[in-house]
């Protein structure tokens, strides 16, 4: 275990931000701790990083008391935060050559800069730099001292699609040198896709943890069928259906969970044709049930509302 | 140390490639130098346009206008009384002298004459010194003409090892100003990275807090001394200012300024939130003590209610120690108590500053 959280709580006033959560992070995995904004996920990582203090509980980061030696656990974690916070008028390479100066041991700025394919970017001023660069550049301000841990908070957070899977790559890199990762999120298919383990965590409490396989597989025996329909029709038409047991719905974009998706899926097309609907119903697709599916069934929410 | 020296060759690196900063460190200071030294260079050599109207063509009355041509501040023009006195009202003439008819008769019967001077009172600066230089050549004249011998001469000896010129005078002012800006704005950067975050970025390294404030402040000291070498050399070189005094007390007194001044500015500043809240502190803190320090006016020229005030501020007592030691001015105090009055408010605003700083 590199990471151990026990019973940790944070308020702010009335607000418990962090409401007594306990997890462990097993070496060289990929965890990610998933929630809507304002669940309490950055709190929970600024905790263990050590730039915030707990009320209560008690955290392990390689074996050391996050409250007792913070400065000597910063030497061995990286830190992305959430905000890039640089400076303007210095060069990609001048900022990792300066942070990089900062730790015991770090690795050659180059290095670093081609690991996140920032090269070509080397002598270009930070202000000059656009969002995905930026983005990047921060996460190799985490990479500089060749952490045991790498903390990322909602690093894809405001990149295009495209910069995002470049970054995914870049984290996939990472995990395959058996960096230990820890990462928040609020994107359910990049926890599916890069997390080994997830903890989902809503109002300060972990309401789910595992891997996203296992906690689809324990709570899903359904799969969904989704689709768009104008105008939507009353939940209740759905839920008479046969093999329905759950439905979600949110404006014309309907999801069905079914354990019986040939009856289901034939009631669904015998009700349009019925109706005359069968031309407003479009994109109607089965698939299997994902994180995203999870949290709203384990909440009533969706998780980007 | 090695975290220490990254930070000062980063901020260097920030700052030459800042034109704002670059400007207001180098090129503001020098600007104001050379202005005001080419506007007060054409004082060296003053001369006073006098009217003469001589009525008496005796040789008394000859002689006199021939002594007061001899005085090296009159350039006298002679007319007649209407047309001079127009043109002392229209400020073309500073005063008009009237030497009446008939001096020779008067004096030889043994009466006093009247030697009369138009002036124009509102020209406060030159009237005195006229009438002064005035009175006492017609002294001198009195003592030619009842034959007198004189007996005392007064001989004029400048305690100073140097003429002070103008320029002499406003190059140590310019250089406590220098201090003044550097170090008052010196709290800026830090709120700058206290509003984007910059300090929680570097909260989440090994980095220790006073290592970076050590290192801001020593980069704040270095960039000072390169300053007042800057403005000193071209005082010098441009407008011949002569340095008479020692130079490491020189230097020790840059660093006292610019730490002072560090140290008030982080205290102005420790509770703003963001850069446009921290400018209107600095400026509020700044303008009232350089235009109520002595250095660019004599403190003499405050009203007495305003002199506890001049009396408070660090800036007086860093332009007083910069005048003394550099050009060897008239001291208004002695340079220990100008060192120790510096210390005290060094001290006292570093406590407040450390105690009142806040990181997030």
């Amino acid at each position: 275990m590199v990471i151990e959280v026990e019973q940790l709580v944070k308020t702010y006033g009335p607000v418990r931000a962090v409401d007594g959560i306990s997890f462990e992070v097993k070496k060289g995995e990929v965890f990610g701790m998933l929630g809507p904004n304002g669940a309490g996920k950055t709190t929970t990582v600024e905790i263990i990083e050590g730039l915030r203090q707990a009320d209560s509980g008690r955290v392990t980061v390689l074996g050391m008391d996050v409250a007792k030696v913070p400065a000597r656990i910063k030497q061995k974690i990286g830190i992305q935060l959430q905000a890039p916070s640089l400076l303007p008028l210095l060069t990609t390479e001048e900022i990792l050559n300066l942070f990089g100066g900062l730790y015991e041991h770090s690795l050659p700025p180059g290095e670093v800069l081609e690991l996140l394919s920032l090269t070509e970017s080397r002598k270009v001023m930070v202000k000059n730099l656009s969002g995905g660069q930026q983005q990047r550049l921060s996460v190799a301000m985490a990479m500089v001292n060749d952490p045991e841990i790498a903390f990322l908070d909602e690093p894809t957070t405001g990149l295009d699609p495209q910069a995002r899977r470049g970054l995914w790559t870049v984290i996939e890199e990472m995990s395959a040198r058996k960096k230990t990762i820890f990462l928040t999120t609020h994107y359910m298919e990049e926890a599916e896709r890069l997390c080994d383990r997830v903890a989902i965590i809503d109002h300060g409490k972990i309401i789910a943890l595992g891997t996203p396989q296992e906690l689809i597989r324990n709570h899903f025996e359904e799969k969904a069928i989704q689709f768009f329909l104008e105008p939507p029709q009353p939940q209740d038409v759905w839920r008479a259906l046969p093999g329905v047991t759950n439905v979600a719905q949110d404006e014309s974009e309907t999801v069905i969970y079914s354990d019986s998706i040939p009856a289901t899926m034939s009631a669904i097309l015998k009700y349009a044709e019925q109706h005359d609907l069968t031309r407003e119903l479009k994109d109607l697709h089965v698939r299997e049930a994902s994180l995203e599916d999870l949290f709203l069934k384990l909440t009533g929410r969706k998780i980007r509302e | 140390m090695r975290a220490f020296n990254k930070l000062i060759i980063a901020n260097f690196k920030q700052f030459i490639r800042d034109r704002t900063a670059l400007f207001f460190t180098f090129a503001f200071p020098l600007l104001f130098m050379v202005i005001f030294g080419l506007a007060f260079s054409g004082e060296q050599d003053i001369s006073y346009k006098i009217g003469l109207i001589n009525n008496d063509d005796s040789p008394i009355g000859t002689s006199i206008s021939e002594s007061l041509r001899q005085i090296p501040v009159f350039e006298i023009t002679e007319g007649g009384l209407d047309e001079t006195l127009a043109e002392l009202e229209d400020g073309d003439l500073r005063a008009v002298v009237l030497i009446p008819a008939g001096l020779e008769e008067s004096l030889s019967s043994g009466q006093a004459a009247d030697i009369t001077v138009y002036y124009d009172p509102s020209q406060t600066t030159s009237s005195p010194i006229i009438l002064s230089v005035l009175n006492q050549s017609i002294n001198v004249i009195n003592l030619q003409l009842t034959g007198q011998p004189v007996l005392l001469n007064l001989t004029q000896e400048s305690i100073q090892a140097q003429q002070l010129r103008n320029i002499d005078y406003l190059v140590p002012g310019i250089l406590a100003m220098s201090m003044l800006f550097l170090g008052m704005f010196g709290g800026v950067p830090m709120v700058e990275w206290r509003e984007k975050q910059v300090l929680k970025r570097f909260g989440a390294t090994p980095l220790r807090r006073s290592t970076m404030m050590f290192s801001q402040v020593a980069y704040r000291l270095i960039l000072a001394v390169v300053q007042a070498i800057i403005i000193i050399a071209v005082a010098f070189f441009a407008f011949d200012v002569q340095i008479v005094g020692n130079w490491f007390v020189l230097l020790g007194l840059v660093l006292l300024g610019a730490l002072t001044f560090v140290s008030i500015g982080y205290f102005a500043v420790s509770r703003a939130k963001t850069v446009e809240g921290a400018m209107p502190l600095i400026n509020l803190v700044q303008f009232p003590m350089l235009f109520l320090s002595g250095i660019f006016f004599p403190v003499e020229l405050f009203p007495d209610f305003m002199r506890p005030i001049v009396d408070a501020i660090p800036l007086t007592y860093l332009g007083d120690s910069f005048r003394q030691v550099m050009v060897d001015a008239t001291p208004l105090h002695s340079l220990g108590f100008d060192v120790a009055i510096l210390g005290v408010w060094l001290v006292v605003t570093m406590v407040l500053a450390i105690r009142f700083f806040r990181w997030e």
